[in-house]
């Protein structure tokens, strides 16, 4: 698990770093939906280099780790790959040993592959560029003006969970080797293993979760909180207004 | 050693706690605390410290009796009393409630509304204070357990209480660990605040006590200054520290 670093967080000093996370955010989306509607081949060309230019210049993220952990998405990119061969109907591949596969098809897949890359991509620049925390407070400060949404809440929430992960992992862990311990091996029901630690960490848990309210009502948790204050300059207008000028460009020559 | 002449600043009314199962945690405990006293409070496991600090910041409400603040019962304004008491739990993993140490300091000054600057200020301020300001951007799950403690100071420091309770403070720490809380302590103690500390590891920190409360089976069965008490605190599970000729003042882990 702790291996991966596809969606972490780099402390860098980067432009993407220092811009304001709403407008970051809104960026991440049009890339996001100019990677869904884009049709031509150049078009995509176009963007996968800018995408790289701007991870490698923009965002200052290691690029090549990254792809590395594509290898998580293989399987489904075979799958998008597989079902588009077969479904898509077409010409047949001269030559190809398996009925059934068609020019389109594969095409077609390899296409929808290379979206969802680029995707995975965008979503990687955010979460590199942009501290959990600040993703929160975007996420809160979008949820404000909806009616019966309670942002404070929701951005808790998020915030607890992210705290509660690890300190779950190390429980199961130090869990399991004072079990190995005890020589659980022995145990051939591997069913009940799994209810030898499901049943303690479920305790467990509930012990911590109880403790930790008890300690934000120590310090006095309420839903009015201080809020995150955000700056926009102008150059993240500058980023946005250049963003939607270059995505517009792009879908306006990919049709 | 003790304040009589500084004003009373809380004070409980026979306080009394049963748990719906039949415990007695608590009973009839009648005490007065002065500003800028040091008062420890003693006794064996399971007879009831923790749940006695908990009520004296209103965390737990008692079945009976009640607890004053400045002359005034904690429970007219409970989120004001715990602002001005500040509680530093048994377990330091399960109050910590931010992805990073900053962030976790500053949840305290956001829940009262402080506007940002403000917020920042303390948690650069308190951070210095314990000596984890090079740490401020690592996520809490990583410290050791003496930063985890001093994180917990921090956290509760930065809410500015005037009276600053801990519950075992020393559990699980090694020996610089100890000194390094023992000084925090003590600091606090000289800045004027008033301390309330559980432990039964006399023999580390009564020196530096004005006071000593020994509970036995959730009653106090000994008040007074630690010179009076120590020689008596054996019959109630208390391990009278060093030899029995040891002076008080020697009963410290500080140099
Ligand atoms: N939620 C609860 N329900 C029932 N009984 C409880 C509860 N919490 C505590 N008790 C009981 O109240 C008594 C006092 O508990 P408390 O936690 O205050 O002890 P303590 O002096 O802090 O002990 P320790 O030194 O182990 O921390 C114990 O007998 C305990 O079993
Ligand atoms: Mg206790």
């Amino acid at each position: 698990m702790a291996q991966i670093v596809l969606f972490h967080y780099f402390p860098r000093n980067s432009i993407l770093h220092k811009m304001d996370g709403r407008v970051k955010l809104i960026c991440m989306i049009l890339f996001s939906v100019a990677i869904s509607l884009v049709q031509s081949i150049p078009s995509f060309i176009i963007l996968t280099a800018s995408l790289i230019l701007i991870t490698l210049l923009a965002a200052r993220l290691p690029l090549i780790t990254l792809l590395k952990d594509m290898k998580y998405f293989s399987f489904l990119i075979l799958i998008i790959l597989l079902v588009n061969s077969f479904v898509i109907p077409g010409r047949p591949i001269p030559g190809f040993p398996l009925p059934g596969v068609t020019v389109e098809g594969v095409m077609t897949g390899l296409i929808a592959s290379w979206r969802l890359v680029l995707i995975i991509m965008v979503c990687a620049v955010m979460t590199g560029t942009t501290s959990l925390i600040t993703l929160k407070n975007v996420v809160e400060w979008y949820l404000r003006p909806i009616p019966l949404v309670p942002e404070t809440r929701i951005a808790t929430m998020i915030n607890l969970t992210f705290v509660f992960i690890p300190v779950i992992f190390d429980t199961v862990s130090e869990m399991l080797s004072a079990q190995k311990a005890r020589c659980v091996e022995g145990r051939r029901n591997p069913l009940k293993r799994i209810m030898f630690i499901a049943f303690p960490l479920l305790v467990q848990t509930f012990r911590r979760t109880e403790e930790l309210i008890l300690a934000m009502e120590a310090r006095c948790y309420s839903d009015d909180r201080t809020r995150a204050v955000f700056a926009t300059t102008a150059k993240d207008w500058l980023i946005l207004a250049f963003t939607v000028l270059f995505l517009a460009f792009i879908l306006f020559y990919s049709f | 050693m003790s304040k009589p002449n500084m004003p009373i600043i809380l004070e409980t009314q026979n306080l009394t706690h049963v748990f719906p199962d039949g415990t007695v945690a608590i009973k009839d405990i009648n005490l007065q605390i002065h500003a800028g006293e040091f008062v420890i409070v003693a006794g064996a496991n399971g007879s009831g410290k923790t749940v006695l600090l908990r009520h004296l910041n209103g965390l737990i409400r008692p079945t009976k009796g009640k607890v004053l603040l400045e002359g005034e019962p904690i429970s007219k304004n409970i989120i004001a009393a715990r602002k001005q008491i500040g509680l530093i739990f048994q377990d330091s993993d399960s109050q910590i409630v931010g992805q990073t140490v900053a962030e976790d300091v500053a949840f305290g000054p956001e829940n009262l509304r402080l506007p940002p600057e403000e917020v920042n200020r303390r948690v650069k301020t308190y951070l210095e204070v314990v000596g984890l300001s090079k740490l401020a951007q690592q996520s809490p799950h990583v410290l050791s357990g003496g930063e985890k403690r001093k994180l917990a100071v921090a956290g509760v420091l930065a809410m500015q209480p005037k009276i600053i309770m801990f519950d075992e403070p020393f559990t699980g720490l090694d020996y610089p660990g100890v000194v390094q809380v023992l000084r925090q302590l003590v600091s606090l103690h000289q800045s004027g605040h008033t301390i309330i500390l559980v432990t039964h590891e006399l023999e580390k920190v009564l020196a530096h006590a004005d006071r000593l409360i020994i509970i036995y089976r959730g009653k106090i069965v000994e008040d007074g200054t630690p010179e009076e008490i120590i020689g008596r605190s054996e019959q109630y599970g208390v391990r009278m520290p060093l030899g029995e000729n040891e002076r008080v003042d020697a009963m410290t882990w500080l140099k």
